[in-house]
């Protein structure tokens, strides 16, 4: 399960739900003890829905992923609220070229609506061109039928670059994906 | 265009072809590769790569070797990227052109069965001849990739072009 570009968050903010602040999502490392926080998202059928994984049944292999594939990986955060445990996980994958790595993120249903997934996206542009040596790209590939998740891209600063007709395959079906990139020289929004 | 435009397999007595444009600065100015100083790494090129490759292809010009042209696998079975190269003599007559309309047709003739869709060309932005083939070629251009390629020590933008197995084949 990896974090991909294309959630279905509902970016639409419901009656009473404030939108999220920047300062209010923070992102750290994940542990091996995140399993659980985890499992809210990752045994969600609707949060898969879009994504190349498919729900996770129990914490086992969703741990061996942990382990395997998130402590290892070079750059895979947590989103955080207030309470320090996880909504949410945002990843920035390397390529075949060292100047350009892939976004991916995914939140919990329960967080969706409150632009949480745009602050974390935020976030993570002010920071990882820092923390990663000679990248100068981020992009990121969204369905073009996920215009919720396109706009996360689109607040958060990203450039619309092109539609990639019949691009890649998610779960068996070949996709037209929009292209999103953001460069190291590109302002970071509000 | 006078001359007949044809692609073969390539074999290790093609070698000697290949060396007219693999050593030559020009050619190699928009490639991946420097330009080959000797036959020794370029046959090792030939033997290990081109030989075994799921689709490479010698050009031929009246019968001689003057280019190749490839695509190539992505991480998606439905995706493949396509290559080419021309020795320096043979420019600016409709070559290159001819070739890709020749390869898109064979090329999905032979992988459309196992799940290819999509052929994709990558050209460096300030490289417009090499826009205009893939243009006259029938692909269509999808926009244009910021800082997305490592190229000889900078990262360069680059314009996306892709022709579908729906998309009509140019005559």
């Amino acid at each position: 399960m990896e974090a991909t570009a294309t959630p279905s968050t509902q970016e639409e903010v419901k009656p009473g739900t404030a939108k999220v602040t920047v300062a209010e999502v923070t992102l750290r490392k994940f542990e091996v003890s995140d399993v659980d926080a985890m499992m809210a998202w990752a045994s969600d059928p609707q949060v898969a829905a879009p994504c190349r994984w498919d729900a996770y049944e129990s914490t086992e292999p969703l741990l061996a992923f942990i382990r395997d594939v998130v402590l290892p990986h070079p750059w895979f955060r947590a989103i955080c609220l207030e309470s320090g445990r996880p909504v949410g996980a945002v990843s920035v994958s390397p390529t075949g070229d060292p100047c350009r790595a892939e976004l991916g993120y995914v939140l919990a249903r329960a967080h969706w609506g409150r632009g949480v997934a745009t602050a974390a996206v935020k976030r993570t542009v002010a920071t990882v061109f820092a923390e990663v040596q000679r990248l100068e790209r981020v992009e990121a590939l969204v369905d073009v039928a996920n215009p919720a998740s396109q706009r996360v891209l689109e607040k958060a600063g990203f450039t619309r670059e092109a539609v990639l007709r019949k691009y890649s395959a998610v779960k068996g079906i070949v996709r037209d994906m929009v292209m999103f990139s953001f460069i190291d020289t590109d302002p970071v929004p509000e | 265009m006078a001359e007949e435009v044809t692609i073969r397999r390539f074999e290790l007595s093609d070698m000697d072809a290949m060396m007219a444009w693999a050593s030559d600065p020009q050619v190699a100015a928009f490639c991946r590769w420097e330009p080959y100083a000797s036959t020794g790494p370029l046959l090792a090129f030939l033997r290990d790569t081109v030989l075994p490759h799921p689709w490479f292809r010698a050009i031929c010009v009246s019968g001689a070797v003057v280019g190749a042209v490839s695509v190539s696998p992505t991480p998606e079975r439905c995706r493949g990227e396509l290559g080419y190269v021309l020795a320096r003599a043979h420019w600016g007559k409709g070559v290159a052109t001819a070739t890709v309309r020749r390869a898109l047709r064979d090329v999905f003739a032979e992988l459309e069965p196992e799940g290819l869709r999509r052929v994709e060309a990558l050209v460096d932005v300030g490289n417009p001849a090499s826009q205009r083939v893939a243009e006259k070629a029938g692909f269509r251009r999808e926009g244009e990739l910021r800082r997305h390629y490592w190229h000889k020590g900078r990262a360069r933008d680059m314009v996306m072009y892709s022709f579908l197995s729906s998309d009509p084949l140019p005559e």
